[in-house]
């Protein structure tokens, strides 16, 4: 039922923020693992003895898996406490994709909150490497505070490639960037919705105030994709943890483009 | 056309076929529940078993793996199943057409549980039909159930009229005589209301319907066709090893869709009532075209304060 797990070598840790690292993973025998998975799918990850929980692509790399994992829990934890040199036990990839390849000759905006900006990091390279296939590259990201913006170093050099704009919920009086909510940042923009895809990923909240936004600014559910978060035990259709309407969340998510789950109660 | 067999020959029959195989029958004990047959006059066929026959396709709690925590690169261990050839005797067309649910989500073509689907090949299905209707909480006749069994007994009184549903079950009766006979269908006092719930959501009857629920989850242990689980890591006091085990769970308990941050998609009684029902009667339909219920209506006798969706259902105007 539950294909069994492989293990993967940790070959470096990176703190992002309070109790928030990137792993990168590769393959941990001599033989090197051509990794074949999508922007927007996820990995069961197990601390065996502990349990698993799902996380997801945060990169975008045949050679390597990068996961950004923040503790929030018992495997979550536990993962943390891993070194470079320790191995990862996954199972996956599983799940839907942000579908980058067929979306070539659009503007993208991406738009993430907190630990939802991971999985767009990977979508951010994707499109970086594809860069002539697409037009304008909008980001507009949330955190919590300064201190909480993840992948500082990737920021800067978003910074220069694509139109980045970044905002923290809270900020000391002396801090230089922007302060208030992403929502805020995306009315800002002043953007129209002619050409473009949006790509969202953060907490429900989130996406719910993002939606009504882009709503207001004239885009339409069709043009816009974003990644669900449920609970989720088995990742393939059977425990039922993740259902919402009919429709489960680790097999035909989590990526969903909004128009087609309008309407479905928890 | 089918066969007889006389009663007095039901113990030589079940042997036979049985032979190196389990037989599973309703036992009476505490209750009446499906369980493996030591003693032939164990046997009871008066009544629907509470419990529905899910727990020999997929266990209450099972072991996917062993962990050994000691042995960095080998932490995963599969657990060979051992599951002997069984024949269930004294299954309801209700168990049986539960079983045909389950293979839409366990068999499934990208992802197959080999536990049930070991157990789904190595058992024959003889069933029973149930003239009169065995509860009064029966409403499989409102169902449109499939005649799915291997082989099939109607009571004739001293006699047991047989169907085969299948060539496996056809060769098991080659050799008992021939007998002309239609077997009845199923008549039910309870009733299930079909209609199109899509429209109904946000009506007030499911308020009604659930407001006694106590969130025990005696509903979906019960169903016949409920089988959703977690994944649960356990390790040994010593440390070095393991197990990781599937457990029955209940979209009925809270903790079901807990997330991060304590938050709770479907926290109150009338959003988890609605999430059983809508998965059984809309979801399930939707995406396999079948109900995800059988109208065996163990949910409502198993339930300590008889809620009755079928009630609520037929109320949704
Ligand atoms: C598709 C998907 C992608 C995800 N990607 C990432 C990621 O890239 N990085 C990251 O840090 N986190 C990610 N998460 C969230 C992560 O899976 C949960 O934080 C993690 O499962 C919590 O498990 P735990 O054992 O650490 O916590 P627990 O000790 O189990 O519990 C802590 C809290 O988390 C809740 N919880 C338990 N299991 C889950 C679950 N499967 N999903 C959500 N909450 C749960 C509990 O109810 C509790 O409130 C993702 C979740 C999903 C569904
Ligand atoms: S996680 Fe098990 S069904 Fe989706």
């Amino acid at each position: 039922m539950l294909s069994k797990s492989t293990p993967l070598k940790i070959v470096k840790k990176e703190k992002q923020a309070d109790k928030t690292y990137l792993f990168r993973l590769e393959g941990s025998g001599k033989k090197k693992i051509k990794f074949d998975y999508k922007i927007g799918q996820f990995y069961q990850v197990s601390v065996p003895g502990i349990g698993e929980a799902p996380i997801s692509v945060c990169s975008f790399s045949e050679d390597f898996l990068e996961f950004n994992i923040r503790g929030v829990g018992d495997v979550t934890d536990k993962l943390l406490e891993l070194e470079v040199g320790d191995n990862i036990w996954i199972r996956g990839p599983y799940g839907t994709s942000y579908p980058l390849d067929k979306l070539k000759g659009n503007n993208i905006m991406i738009i993430g909150g907190g630990t939802g900006i991971a999985p767009l990091r990977g979508a951010l390279k994707y499109l970086e490497m594809h860069r002539a296939d697409f037009e304008r590259v909008h980001i507009f990201f949330g955190c919590r505070s300064p201190e909480e913006v993840l992948f500082k170093k990737d920021m800067h050099h978003w910074d220069r490639i694509f139109d980045l704009n970044l905002t923290v919920d809270k900020a000391p009086a002396n801090y230089k960037g922007k302060v208030g909510l992403v929502t805020k940042i995306v009315e800002e923009s002043g953007l129209d919705n002619r050409n473009k895809v949006v790509l969202i990923c953060g907490p429900p909240i989130m996406m719910k105030f993002v939606i009504k936004t882009l709503e207001s600014m004239g885009f339409h559910y069709d043009q816009i994709f974003l990644s669900h978060e449920r609970r989720m035990k088995c990742g393939v259709g059977m425990c039922g943890h993740c259902m919402i309407s009919g429709i489960y969340v680790c097999k035909d998510g989590p990526v969903f483009r909004y128009d087609k789950i309008l309407g479905m109660h928890e | 056309m089918g066969k007889v067999l006389e009663k007095k020959r039901l113990k030589e029959f079940l042997s036979s076929v049985s032979k190196g195989a389990e037989l599973i029958a309703p036992v009476k004990s505490d209750t009446l529940r499906f369980e493996i047959i030591k003693d032939f006059d164990d046997i009871c066929l008066e009544g629907r078993p509470l419990f529905p026959v899910k727990k020999f396709f997929s266990p209450a709690r099972h072991d996917i793996f062993k962990l050994n925590l000691a042995d960095k690169n080998k932490a995963f261990e599969e657990v060979k199943n051992k599951i002997k050839p069984r024949v269930i005797f004294g299954g309801r067309l209700c168990d049986f057409n539960g079983l045909l649910r389950l293979d839409k989500l366990f068999l499934a073509k990208e992802f197959q549980d080999e536990y049930y689907k070991e157990a789904r090949e190595k058992t024959l299905l003889i069933g029973i039909n149930c003239v009169p209707a065995p509860s009064k909480y029966c409403f499989c006749e409102s169902m449109n159930l499939d005649k799915y069994y291997d082989l099939f007994f109607h009571d004739l009184g001293d006699k047991y009229y047989i169907e085969a549903g299948s060539p496996k079950g056809e060769s098991l009766i080659l050799k008992l005589e021939d007998y002309d006979f239609s077997i009845p269908a199923i008549k039910c006092k309870k009733h299930l209301e079909k209609k199109d719930l899509s429209g109904f959501y946000d009506s007030p009857a499911w308020k009604d319907g659930s407001k006694k629920c106590l969130n025990c989850g005696k509903c979906t242990a019960h169903c016949t066709t409920c089988l959703c689980f977690d994944v649960i890591d356990e390790v040994d006091a010593d440390l070095k090893k393991g197990k990781r085990f599937k457990e029955w769970d209940s979209c009925q308990f809270t903790n079901f869709t807990q997330v991060a941050g304590g938050f709770v998609f479907r926290k109150d009684y009338v959003a988890k009532f609605k999430h059983r029902i809508y998965h059984k009667l809309q979801y399930f339909r939707e995406r396999f075209g079948m109900d995800m219920c059988t109208g065996c209506g163990r949910c409502i006798e198993s339930c300590p304060r008889l809620i009755d969706f079928t009630e609520t259902v037929n109320k949704l105007k």
